[in-house]
């Protein structure tokens, strides 16, 4: 990665600086481990396969012509239950990752605990709305970031579990079997499929607003968001606040 | 069979016009419906002919009838009939000559004669709204009989949905405050859930032939259904299913894949969530059942069907204040598309407003005027002095 070339400009106005604007120096801080970046890569990836194929489960567009003697819905169901083993798997090893990984890739990242990430989330909430010209700092996820993430990491454990209760239903000689508790949870095999496609929306519709928060992020705090969950590298002031390293 | 040991159900079949080579069919039917070897169609015959019938009383409460019907439904008797005859049902509100006083008096006689022996089949929900007063039978309602019958009974057999889940009477908003058997009833010593509707004679016939052959109960899943009769989903054992896998499916009733006889699923087939053996078996005497005619599975059998599984001609029932027969898919899309141009909107505010300010800057910059925060910036300011001026992090 290299450091944008930055040319020291003078600060507008001197006592508040927005971010973007701060003539300050500033150093590369790895931020995202391997692990965080594989994992997102491995999710976002899963997660266009798992949309297309189960899209085209819940009502088929991919159509086997007629007089032959094709496979397209079994193979649309095959490759959905691959990239839904990736899927799960990234999920699961992120979230163990939560509780044995580096610090900014912990789950005090997405819980805010402590009260000076409450005082943060709300700062940075006001930031959001407009009410205040720079966030808080943050050199991981902001705390209003991480609550999302708290909450789209429950629509992944959601979506592995209704997923896995419908996979139940026919896995009759797999251990896989042994999910069909999960049937009573969700009221059925038809609750889980209710379930599993309103969520797959959720996820839809937070997708849209990631990607446009990260191209938004990268442009307005240029500190190097959008690529550092490629290189792991955030572009940060050296004098920040350093409460949360 | 024995000879001698059974001539009384020999005299009993030729009397039926059931020849002795229907009812060799029927027990290896049932043999095979309870995926049995054939060595156990022998065994089958023997006990049937042979063993003590159970005392069978039949209770029937909320419900259009239509189990006993569908028992009943035979257009020439059969050996299961016989059978079933021979079980010495003692009390079928329907099919028993007795009515009113004497008719209850035989129930009372029944269950206390055979405390712990008889075997009960319930047929319909059981309303608890209103004291129990939406169902009541000789004066009393149906959820005093069910707990006066069914605890002292060897085992009760729920027939059909209503009995076993609720069913229709159950549905939301459930005006009699109905309740399937197994949950008016708790404690009931051997509860097993025949579900569907109506439920398939030729399960209750398996499960009862079953039970005198070998003296004890079928193994059921977790909601209590028997196996062998519910183990597998409808879409698993379909002959269609073939066109599901390979992609060809009924688009509109009538068209030329449903003439063909493609996949019903886009015709909101619920097969797929729907365990019962109906490829199997089939109804009415194996002539047909709703795919093999064309018409998607509206699963029946399964708890809460009529809530969950309409509209029966679509995939997915609607969205809680968007109607029930609202499309998911669509709302999904506007949604998607809502968060897509309100992110944009920001985007472009956030953006125009980071310029306007630049540009203020620029403009106040040469004459070194007062700065140019604006009024939340001051806000932030007497907010959180400590904070030093920073890249945030929004990632």
């Amino acid at each position: 990665m290299v450091a944008p070339a930055r040319a020291p400009a003078t600060p507008a106005t001197p006592t508040t600086p927005t971010p973007a604007e701060h003539g300050g120096p500033l150093e590369p801080v790895y931020v995202w481990d391997l692990v965080v970046r594989l994992s997102h890569w491995a999710i976002v990836l899963s997660m266009l396969v798992l949309t297309f194929t189960g899209i085209d489960i819940a009502r088929p567009f991919l159509h086997g012509g007629s007089g032959k003697a094709g496979f397209t819905t079994g193979y649309v169901r095959v490759i959905h239950f691959y990239a839904a083993q990736v899927f799960s798997l990234a999920v699961l090893a992120r979230l163990v990752w939560m509780f044995t990984g580096p610090r900014r890739s912990d789950w005090r990242q997405f819980i805010p605990a402590s009260a000076q990430r409450r005082r943060d989330m709300i700062g940075t909430l006001k930031f959001y709305l407009m009410l205040r010209p720079s966030p808080p700092p943050a050199t991981g996820h902001n705390p209003m970031a991480g609550l999302m993430y708290l909450g789209v990491f429950g629509l992944y454990v959601l979506m592995i579990l209704t997923g896995f209760a419908l996979y139940s239903v026919s896995a009759y000689t797999s251990y896989m079997h042994g999910w069909q508790f999960l049937l009573g949870v969700f009221h059925g095999a038809q609750g889980a499929r209710w379930l599993h496609h309103v969520t797959m929306w959720v996820l839809l519709c937070f997708a849209v607003q990631h990607f446009a928060s990260a191209l938004l992020t990268a442009r307005v705090e240029k500190n190097g968001t959008l690529d550092s969950i490629f290189t792991g590298y955030k572009f940060l002031p050296k004098d920040r606040r350093k409460d949360d390293e | 069979m024995r000879a001698g040991a059974d001539d009384a159900f020999r005299r009993e079949l030729t009397a039926r016009g059931v020849t002795r080579r229907d009812f060799m069919g029927f027990c290896s039917g049932v043999a095979a419906l309870l995926a049995l070897p054939r060595s156990a169609v022998g065994q089958i015959a023997d006990a049937l002919a042979t063993k003590p019938k159970p005392v069978l009383v039949w209770l029937e409460f909320q419900d259009c009838c239509g189990n006993s019907e569908s028992f009943l439904r035979a257009s020439k008797p059969t050996a299961a009939d016989v059978i079933l005859d021979l079980l010495s049902v003692d009390y079928h509100e329907t099919i028993m000559a007795a009515a009113g006083h004497q008719a209850e008096a035989a129930l009372e006689k029944a269950i206390t004669d055979h405390k712990g022996q008889y075997i009960v089949v319930v047929e319909g929900s059981i309303p608890t709204g209103a004291d129990g007063a939406y169902c009541t039978i000789g004066g009393k309602s149906a959820l005093q009989i069910a707990r006066t019958v069914c605890r002292d009974a060897l085992a009760v057999i729920s027939a059909g949905t209503c009995a076993a889940f609720g069913g229709l009477p159950a549905a939301s908003p459930n005006p009699t405050g109905a309740l399937s058997v197994g949950d008016a009833v708790p404690g009931i010593r051997t509860l097993i859930n025949l579900p569907a509707c109506p439920v398939n004679a030729e399960n209750l016939t398996a499960v009862i032939a079953y039970f005198i052959t070998f003296g004890k109960w079928p193994a059921t899943d977790r909601l209590g259904r028997p196996l062998f009769a519910y183990g597998k989903t409808i879409h698993d054992n379909c002959e269609r299913r073939a066109h599901f896998d390979a992609g060809q499916y009924v688009e509109q009733f009538g068209d030329a894949g449903h003439r063909i006889g493609y996949c019903l699923y886009k015709m909101g087939c619920k097969g797929p969530v729907t365990s019962q053996n109906c490829p199997n078996i089939r109804w009415n005497e194996g002539t047909n059942w709703p795919i093999g005619c064309g018409h998607p599975c509206i699963g029946c059998a399964e708890p809460a069907f009529w809530d969950k599984m309409t509209p029966f001609y679509a995939h997915l029932t609607g969205v809680p204040g968007f109607g029930t027969a609202a499309d998911i898919d669509k709302i999904g899309l506007y949604a998607t598309a809502g968060v897509a141009a309100a992110m944009t909107t920001h985007g472009l505010v956030q953006l125009g407003r980071k310029a306007y300010d630049k540009r203020k800057a620029a403009a106040a910059k040469p004459t070194e005027a007062k700065p140019t925060e604006s009024k939340a910036v001051a806000a932030k300011a007497a907010d959180e002095p400590a904070d030093k001026p920073t890249a945030g992090g929004a990632s």
